[in-house]
């Protein structure tokens, strides 16, 4: 338990060293950079001085907070002899980092938020963009494949155009203009072209490319989502979401207008009834 | 290796003559084209005013041109894909002025410029709700129990429904190139026609599904681009070609840029609607099988007892004419009459042929049952 105790420690503050100087020598390339010393970085920059400060504050008092644990250990250790369970529990609960790890749920979860993704979750960003990538290549492919299936069609027309020109050459009934030329080539082509939108071919591929560009929008969106969240913008879902409420809460109050009009309505058209004298008084009275 | 064409015997003189003459017609049309400006390109001026609005819908009133000769109110439904201004394109080809000038006391419904907000509204909020209000607020003015429903397309869908429901609240019903039965391309199984059914029905439910979550709504430039695959070298032809045969006469000119301003114009579906519309009507056919439901009612077409009108197009590619047709054989009417114009799906409103035909026809069998 002591042992652990130390490496702990010697590890915490190698940590805290570590960042200390990583900070000072950040603030002293920035100030070099800014042609400014170290003390006099412009307003409203950031100052790597006061998170060195906090860190050193910081620092002080994780080393006092280790001395407190090595010293509670040390103690558990002497007098008679301790259950181990108990005295381990009894580490477990004077370890700073039990305190850290217990207390600092929200505070991690803060942080997370406000930076974003944490090392573990690196790859999720990473993902996104490759379900962007790879939904832009399906796209491409797919709008590949359907211009080949039209460039078939667009083939198959052309060569019907030239055997009727042929036909009509060997009949003796050649076109004399170019109009006609225009004509039959418009009426060959529009008929190749209508006959290739009914085949499965064509429907095939159409219904893929409309498949690949929605998948590359809602990959668009998703990453799009991603990145508000994490910068607090409203997501396309969380807009979508405002949007049907308003829609349902329209739909009551049209509801409840045309009850109200329909309810008026009927009572203007109730026939009243005539007044009658009430039972056991004389006329008159 | 594919036959090659031999050459054309076109007189070099003539194809001199031919390049000269369109030389000529680019010079004149791209003068014309310079001169134009986009304020001189209007549609749907036919006077009119608002009269009630809810949410992004407004009901318009147009001002009579006549004397009025049937007294029930038409209401015109158009749909959510595209705008009801192709029914008033221009003065000389306007269904609107035609009826106007005919003594009936027409009013519009405008569905506004859907935008994500509105993706949850479904065709129950339109049909049950927003064209509902419409009617009863057409009725109130007018002091009426019933008005007249003119559907346009889905707005025909819309229209039908409605008087299926609410059979109390319709006197007549008029429907133009309006699909009643999804599947019926497949009865005259003609070339080109019919894309739309065929394309929705290879898609599975789960693609629609995703195509509305990734979009919130159908995308009004999505179906534009439908249409236009429909008829690929007409879209191949148009701004080319076509464009070229027309720029350098004003009228035509204008009439072809007329209809190019309408269909840019080209509003957004709501998603949940659009998901109905497509999954329910075009892919499960639920609208002849009395299976549809409005708000869980149930649209039974033998509900639609009132005088109908079914008006289709002999060459509509968009709506062929047997899946409008079918609508004959369910309905609960007695009167129930079919007008078949010549022309495609737009062309039954915008062609020159149709004018003299579409408007006349349905104003006097609005007066015989008056």
């Amino acid at each position: 338990m002591q042992a652990l105790a130390q490496m702990w420690g010697r590890s915490g503050g190698g940590f805290t060293t570590a960042q200390q100087n990583f900070f000072a020598e950040m603030a002293k390339r920035m100030a070099d950079a800014a042609g400014q010393p170290p003390a006099s970085a412009p307003a409203g920059f950031f100052q790597p001085q006061e998170l060195t400060a906090a860190n050193q504050t910081f620092a002080a008092l994780w080393k006092s907070a280790l001395e407190m644990s090595q010293s509670f250990a040390r103690t558990m250790q002497q007098g008679k002899k301790t259950d181990p369970l108990v005295s381990d529990l009894m580490s477990k609960l004077f370890d700073p980092r039990t305190w850290f790890t217990s207390l600092g749920g929200m505070d991690e979860t803060l942080q997370r938020m406000a930076e974003g993704p944490r090392l573990a979750d690196l790859w999720d960003t990473e993902r996104k963009l490759l379900a962007v990538f790879n939904a832009w290549t399906t796209l491409r492919q797919r709008s590949i494949e359907h211009n080949t299936v039209m460039l078939e069609a667009w083939m198959r027309a052309a060569a019907a155009f030239a055997r009727t020109l042929n036909e009509k050459a060997e009949r003796k009934e050649p076109l004399g203009s170019w109009r006609e030329v225009l004509a039959l080539w418009v009426e060959t082509a529009n008929t190749t072209l209508l006959e290739t939108q009914r085949s499965e071919k064509y429907l095939d591929s159409q219904r893929e490319i409309l498949k690949a560009s929605i998948d590359l929008r809602l990959a668009q969106q998703a990453l799009a989502g991603f990145y508000s969240e994490v910068f607090g913008y409203p997501t396309r879902a969380e807009v979508d979401d405002v949007h049907r409420t308003v829609t349902e809460l329209r739909r009551e109050v049209r509801a409840l207008a045309r009850a109200n009009r329909e309810s008026t309505t009927r009572k203007t058209r109730a026939p009243r009834k005539k007044a009658t004298a009430p039972v056991g008084l004389a006329p008159g009275a | 290796m594919a036959e090659q064409p031999r050459p054309s015997e076109i007189e070099p003189e003539q194809a001199v003559r031919e390049a000269a003459s369109l030389a000529e017609k680019v010079a004149r049309g791209t003068e014309l084209f310079t001169k134009l400006r986009d304020e001189e390109v209007t549609i749907a001026t036919t006077p009119k005013c608002e009269v009630w609005r809810q949410d992004k819908v407004t009901l318009h009133h147009y001002r009579p041109l006549a004397e009025k000769k049937v007294s029930t109110p038409v209401l015109i439904v158009y749909g959510l894909i595209g705008r009801y201004t192709m029914a008033d394109l221009q003065e000389d080809r306007s269904l609107v002025r035609n009826l106007l000038k005919l003594g009936i006391d027409l009013y519009v419904v405008d569905w506004g410029n859907p935008s994500r907000a509105d993706r949850w509204l479904t065709l129950d909020d339109y049909i049950d709700g927003y064209l509902a209000e419409c009617v009863e607020f057409i009725a109130q003015q007018h002091a009426i129990d019933k008005v007249s429903l003119l559907g346009i397309c889905e707005g025909g869908v819309f229209t039908t429904c409605h008087a299926a429901l609410r059979p109390a609240t319709v006197k007549t019903l008029v429907l133009t190139i309006t699909p009643i039965d999804f599947h019926g391309d497949t009865v005259e199984n003609r070339l080109g026609h019919g894309f739309i059914n065929i394309w929705t029905r290879s898609l599975q439910p789960a693609d629609i599904d995703r195509l509305i979550d990734a979009y919130g709504n159908l995308p009004g430039e999505f179906m534009g681009s439908v249409f236009s695959m429909m008829t690929p070298m007409r879209t191949l032809m148009k701004y080319n070609f076509d464009m070229l045969e027309v720029m350098d006469d004003e009228k035509k000119f204008l009439n072809f840029l007329r209809m190019e301003k309408w269909l840019a114009d080209r509003p957004h579906h709501p998603g949940e609607a659009a998901k109905q519309w497509l999954k329910d009507l075009y892919q499960d056919n639920k609208l002849v099988k009395n299976a549809f439901t409005i708000n869980g009612r149930r649209v039974d077409l033998r509900n639609i007892t009132m005088p109908v009108l079914n008006v289709f197009a002999k060459d509509d590619h968009i709506i062929p004419p047997a899946t409008s047709q079918a609508l004959g054989a369910k309905v609960g009417s007695k009167d129930y009459h079919e007008l078949a114009l010549p022309g495609g799906h737009v062309g039954v409103f915008v062609g020159g042929k149709s004018q003299a035909l579409l408007g006349s026809g349905i104003a006097k069998w609005l007066a015989e049952r008056q």
